[in-house]
């Protein structure tokens, strides 16, 4: 990685907090101008901590943190110039939104008239020109969030980093504001870290998506990408739906599963490997295929009616795999296409 | 439920209201309520030497309680918050509650002890009186103030603040005081009033002429009823005067503090 590729590029960076082993390990991580990159994980995975490395919060023991092309070592956090989000607002609670948003200026040493003038303009962009005298408590929480992002961004910092900033919010609200940072994240072409612990989230809203687990990163790739060819377990079963089964190589074309062997498409592995196997639940197809390949027979035990489409559990040799389809119809048989079934090799993710 | 509420108000305000009718009876002796009207105990109470002091001595040294207590109980409640260990917060915590646990009267004896000694003689002087106050009405303030930071995530908004170029300085006066400013007025009304009050520990310490409101009162008790009625409604006033000074004083904390900066 070249650091003039990256606004904010992490190398070999490593945090533990004081007698644990709890924090980040060797991470290397780069974040392109104008780039949205999520950064998720079940909570405790470290993906806060980097959060707070890059703000300058805290200090990696080992590694480098580049900003702008600048080593960060030794600038404090307010001379870093990055502006955040936090998850509870933080705002100022004796100061009107529009003090809020104009206090960074403030600090910056605008006159009081360019400063008002600047928040009022990105208030505006926020959605909150009627709420500009008020305090923070007079705010709903969607409202505040949107003052805590306008007051992050008014000051031109050179990146954007958000702490799970939708998650105190209601669900609906939560989508809503999804599609606004976003919006507003284009507009200012800024590189933005997001840290989630939604998927969704990650999902559609992210240019690339960062997996992190036990403080290292797993995976870091385009959310279609993530989807389509995780790395390993860990990454299949934590982004999106996944049938996944302890498996061993029966041959260069199949795969032996708990409910049978299973055609798959050259793969390269040597017989006997242990090895997971992963379907996504789309690519259970009903009924028999037209050739019988991969057929299996059984019972739906459970159907959940979503809507455009339904996910059901269907019971094969006392094996239940999870599908998702748009036939309302019954299902008795389903076959699974040689080339949907993926082989991860279990230890770390790499595929031959 | 309704009628628990109406009873206890009337016993919370039955002796209020006989302690202003009786202050203004002119006899009251082996009867309900006293007969005729007369203003002739306030006066006395005006034009007694002993109780003007007393009024004085205990507005000087709620004053003083509430300006001292602002100006310790602040740096130091963000002290205890800000602590990194949670052991020391503990600790703290334990300690700035003691005088609370402790009997004031367990308190004025040791104040009594330091204070008669040869190498600092100062028992009866106000500001041991101040000394004492302030010890038995800080964990209230710092009680007050140190929940209100953590109802308010000041360690995080103050992260923010920092983020957006704020030094250490520059956060305590501007985001700090003033997002304290309504727990500082309610944590020096309460200190106000706990002042004016007391008794345990001013009785003790307190010399001839320093001698505060409450502990002159005791006195009165053993005159005419009128006077003591009177006498005690001074009190009252006084208490509900500190009340609004103690709010006065946050105000004016804010100011000196926003000056400074």
């Amino acid at each position: 990685m070249n650091a003039s590729d990256f606004t904010i590029l992490l190398e070999g960076v490593t945090f533990t907090y004081p007698g644990t082993n709890i924090g980040v390990h060797d991470v290397n991580l780069g974040i392109r101008p104008g780039e949205l990159l999520a950064v998720i994980g079940p909570s405790g995975c470290g993906k806060s901590t980097l959060l707070k490395i890059i703000a300058g919060f805290v200090q990696p023991s080992r590694g480098r943190v580049i900003i702008a092309g600048k080593d960060a070592a030794g600038i404090p956090p307010r001379e870093r110039n990055i502006g955040i989000v936090f998850q509870s607002y933080t705002l100022f609670p004796h100061m009107t939104a529009l003090e809020n948003v104009a206090y960074p200026l403030k600090l910056r040493g605008q006159s009081a008239e360019a400063g008002r003038g600047m928040a009022l303009d990105i208030l505006g962009r926020v959605g909150l020109k009627d709420h500009v005298d008020k305090l923070p408590a007079q705010l709903s929480g969607g409202q505040q969030q949107r003052v805590a992002l306008a007051r992050a961004l008014v000051f031109d910092p050179q990146a954007l980093l958000l702490d799970e900033p939708l998650s105190a919010l209601d669900a609906a609200l939560r989508v809503e504001m999804r599609d606004e940072i976003r919006r507003l994240q284009r507009a200012h072409h800024i590189a933005t870290m997001h840290i989630t612990h939604d998927q969704e989230e990650a999902l559609s809203m992210a240019d690339r998506v960062a997996v992190m687990r036990d403080g290292r990163l797993v995976q870091v790739d385009a959310p279609k990408a993530l989807y389509a060819r995780p790395a390993n377990h860990a990454v299949a079963s934590f982004i999106g739906h996944a049938n996944l089964w302890r498996g061993r190589i029966a041959s260069e074309t199949s795969v032996e599963t708990p409910f049978g062997v299973l055609k798959t498409a050259p793969h390269g592995f040597a017989t006997d490997t242990p090895i997971v196997v992963l379907v996504r639940p789309e690519k259970l197809a009903i009924g028999a295929a037209a050739n019988g390949v991969n057929t299996l027979g059984g019972k739906v035990t459970r159907d959940r009616f979503l809507g455009s489409f339904r996910r059901f559990d269907f019971e094969v040799g006392g094996v239940t795999l999870l599908g998702e389809t748009g036939d309302m119809a019954e299902i008795t048989s389903v076959h699974i296409a040689p080339e949907a079934i993926q082989l991860l090799a279990d230890h770390d993710g790499k595929t031959p | 439920m309704a009628l628990a509420t109406y009873l206890y108000l009337v016993y919370l305000f039955t002796p209020i209201a006989l302690l202003l009718i009786g202050s203004v009876g002119q006899v009251w002796f082996n009867t309900l309520l006293p007969s005729g009207f007369t203003t002739e105990w306030y006066v006395q109470v005006a034009n007694d030497g002993s109780f003007q002091r007393a009024f004085w001595t205990s507005l000087k040294v709620c004053a003083l309680t509430c300006v001292i207590g602002a100006a310790v109980g602040m740096p130091l409640a963000y002290a205890i918050y800000r602590a990194a260990s949670r052991k020391i917060r503990a600790a703290a915590r334990i300690i700035y509650l003691l005088p609370i646990a402790v009997p004031p009267l367990v308190l004025a004896f040791g104040f009594v002890l330091v204070f008669s000694s040869d190498t600092l003689p100062f028992l009866g002087s106000l500001w041991v009186l101040v000394g004492g106050h302030l010890v038995l009405t800080l964990p209230y303030l710092l009680q007050t103030l140190i929940g209100d930071m953590r109802h308010l995530k000041l360690a995080e908004v103050e992260l923010a603040a920092e983020s957006l170029g704020a030094g250490g300085t520059r956060r305590f006066f501007d985001i700090v005081l003033p997002s304290l400013r309504h727990s500082l007025a309610s944590g020096l009304i309460t200190v106000a009033a706990l002042s004016i009050g007391e008794f345990q520990l001013s009785n003790l310490v307190a010399g001839f002429l320093t001698r505060p409101y409450p502990v002159v009162l005791l006195q009165a008790f053993y005159g005419a009823t009128g006077f003591a009625c009177a006498a005690t409604v001074v009190l009252l006033a006084l208490a509900l005067l500190a009340s609004v000074g103690g709010a006065l004083t946050a105000r004016g904390a804010q100011g000196a503090y926003g000056a400074g900066a």
